[in-house]
């Protein structure tokens, strides 16, 4: 039986209409932190040190200033010649229903080259994980302690071969050459923290980071940036900027001024989203101001690699940039940043085309998964091996009444 | 023996009466009614290319307009260098012989071609010596095919002559053998002839 939408659609009523209830109150909201961010009279020395103190001391993360709140740069023009390279992956998990442990990584590229000789290459590389050592994350030297890699963690991991293959196409690009490496999400492994320290250890510092630190260094003889594409984010790292320029307290301390639920004076701008402010702020194709991220695992781990973001106004929507410190800090690789994304999204309706490309690439539909279990299964039987699959995998395969 | 040159692409699609190849380079297809082969040694299947398409890659992917703002057409391809990672073109041929051991047969081969089987453009020479007996013309006749058979016959016709020097002496001996493989239809016939006429 497929989902009954007729007992679905009378609660679907009641969420919208939930929603346009909601609708002058957040308007109201994002009108008032507007005011706020173009406030002239607020010091941003003084609010930069207000962050600097409250660090840690606030229930919301709050973004760190670099160049200000509420300024907007145009876009500089397009480098004659560059290339821009985007990696993007899927995954089929690991079964427990199946005879066979094992998950595979399906990594897609697009390399596209603009210019008088414009060219393209599209690939993906699949690699299928079972031994087991694959399976596992262990720390180095101890026994006994291990974390499957599966679900959330496999996504993880996933994200870090994609970067690991970034670094393995940026290295291929020729001397002198402007190109831009595009990830996709946020460049920050936020999952991570739910896992023991070695398993950060393993997929953060020795992978993720490691594969950023190759990319920067191919920085050599060559103008390489890097970055992450976030689509639609739903972040208010900027937004509780304003949280705390309201807060009465400095440095504000939420759990020791406003321990219970009561209204906070910050509270008038909750619920608005750093996207609906910038939205207000850019004009068509502009970057925002740099804000650093003050999240705990960027501030304890990336090092160089420290997490920098800025918003950027496309056609449609407002898009988060996220780029390391080494791109942040150098003028020349910020603007190639500002400029190829933007470009990328005007040729990709919108989406960076080397992004979506990569994206194409990498994609693994539900039919691709059912010949991946069969493939595995007829091997298995080929060479006489047992191929079980648990009762409820059968069931859900052989549908009767 | 058949040079690299000449080789057009790869058998993708193969029955007992045809097969389908994709082009190595897109808009690459051999003209309509060329004469192709591909082996399946120590057979080689000859086949006429009746119908050519190019396509997005992927079925759910339809190519969208981009030339808007656009000076030529070029423009569109060099601002967007993927598209021609992202589109194939095709070519259809309905198989109209084969060759085993040396020996010519115009009749259908044994088997189907061979999946990834390489597809050559015919040589003059080859479609001269293929073309010194008219028996395809009969399985051309017969077939069911989604492009029109007056077309197809006219169009491998008018292919198979550019590679005689008398090129008019070939369209009359043609013409003849079609005027007895289609004595009971004589639309079907002048219509065949008003498309090969220099």
């Amino acid at each position: 039986m497929s989902l009954d939408l007729t007992k679905v659609a009378s609660q679907v009523g009641g969420m919208v209409a939930s929603l346009k209830a909601g609708t002058d109150e957040r308007e109201k909201r994002l009108n008032y932190a507007l005011d706020v961010l173009r406030d002239k009279s607020i010091d941003l020395d003084l609010l930069k040190k207000k962050i600097t103190a409250s660090k840690g001391k606030t229930t919301w993360l709050v973004a760190d200033l670099v160049d200000g709140l509420d300024q907007h740069y145009k876009a500089p023009p397009n480098p004659e010649e560059f290339t821009v390279l985007a990696t993007d992956g899927s995954n089929i998990d690991v079964d427990r229903h199946k005879s066979t442990r094992c998950y595979l990584i399906n990594i897609g590229a697009a390399i596209l080259h603009y210019g008088a000789c414009p060219s393209a290459a599209l690939d993906s590389f699949p690699s299928l994980y079972s031994g087991d050592e694959d399976m596992v994350i262990m720390p180095v030297g101890v026994r006994g302690r291990e974390q499957p890699i599966e679900g959330a963690l496999l996504g993880i991991k996933r994200g870090v071969d994609e970067c690991h293959r970034l670094a393995e196409l940026a290295a291929e690009l020729p001397q002198g050459s402007s190109s831009l490496a595009l990830l996709d999400g946020s460049l920050i492994l936020w999952g991570l923290e739910a896992y023991p320290e070695f398993v950060t250890e393993a997929l953060l510092t020795q992978g993720f980071l490691s594969y950023l630190d190759d990319i920067r260094k191919l920085n050599s003889d060559k103008r390489l940036a890097l970055a992450s594409y976030i689509s639609f984010s739903r972040s208010t790292d900027v937004v509780n900027v304003l949280r705390l320029a309201l807060c009465p307290h400095d440095p504000a301390d939420c759990d020791r001024y406003c321990p219970t639920n009561e209204k906070r004076d910050c509270d008038a701008v909750a619920g608005v989203r750093d996207r609906e402010l910038f939205v207000n702020i850019l004009g068509q194709g502009e970057r925002s101001a740099i804000f650093i991220s003050q999240s705990s695992i960027v501030r304890n781990r990336y090092g160089e690699h420290r997490v920098y973001f800025f918003y950027l106004k496309l056609d449609d929507e407002i898009a988060r940039v996220e780029i390391p410190q080494w791109v942040a800090t150098d003028e020349s690789r910020l603007n190639l940043v500002h400029t190829l994304v933007l470009d990328q999204c005007q040729r990709g309706q919108g989406y960076p085309v080397a992004l979506s490309e990569a994206h194409e690439q990498a994609v693994v539909t539900g039919a691709d998964r059912e010949n991946f279990w069969q493939l595995v299964e007829s091997s298995l039987v080929d060479e006489h091996l047992p191929s079980l699959s648990s009762a409820k995998s059968q069931s859900k395969r052989t549908r009767w009444v | 023996m058949a040079e690299l040159a000449d080789r057009v692409g790869e058998v993708i699609e193969a029955s007992t009466t045809g097969f389908v190849a994709q082009c190595y380079e897109l808009y690459q297809s051999p003209p309509l009614g060329s004469l192709v082969k591909t082996r399946d040694l120590p057979v080689e299947l000859y086949g006429i290319v009746y119908n050519a398409t190019t396509t997005s890659l992927e079925p759910g992917r339809r190519p969208i307009a981009r030339g808007k703002d656009e000076a030529s057409e070029e423009e569109i391809y060099r601002s967007s260098p993927q598209l021609l990672k992202l589109l194939r073109s095709e070519f259809s041929t309905l198989v109209v012989g084969h060759k085993d051991d040396d020996k010519l047969y115009h009749y259908l081969p044994p088997k189907p071609a061979r999946i990834h089987g390489f597809v050559y453009l015919c040589p003059p020479e080859e479609v001269k010596e293929f073309s010194q007996s008219f028996d395809f013309l009969n399985i051309l006749i017969n077939a069911h095919l989604p492009v029109s058979l007056d077309e197809l016959i006219a169009a491998s016709l008018r292919q198979m002559c550019q590679a005689y020097e008398d090129r008019h002496s070939f369209l009359v001996a043609a013409g003849k053998e079609l005027a007895i493989l289609l004595s009971g239809d004589f639309n079907q016939l002048k219509a065949i002839l008003g498309r090969i006429k220099g």
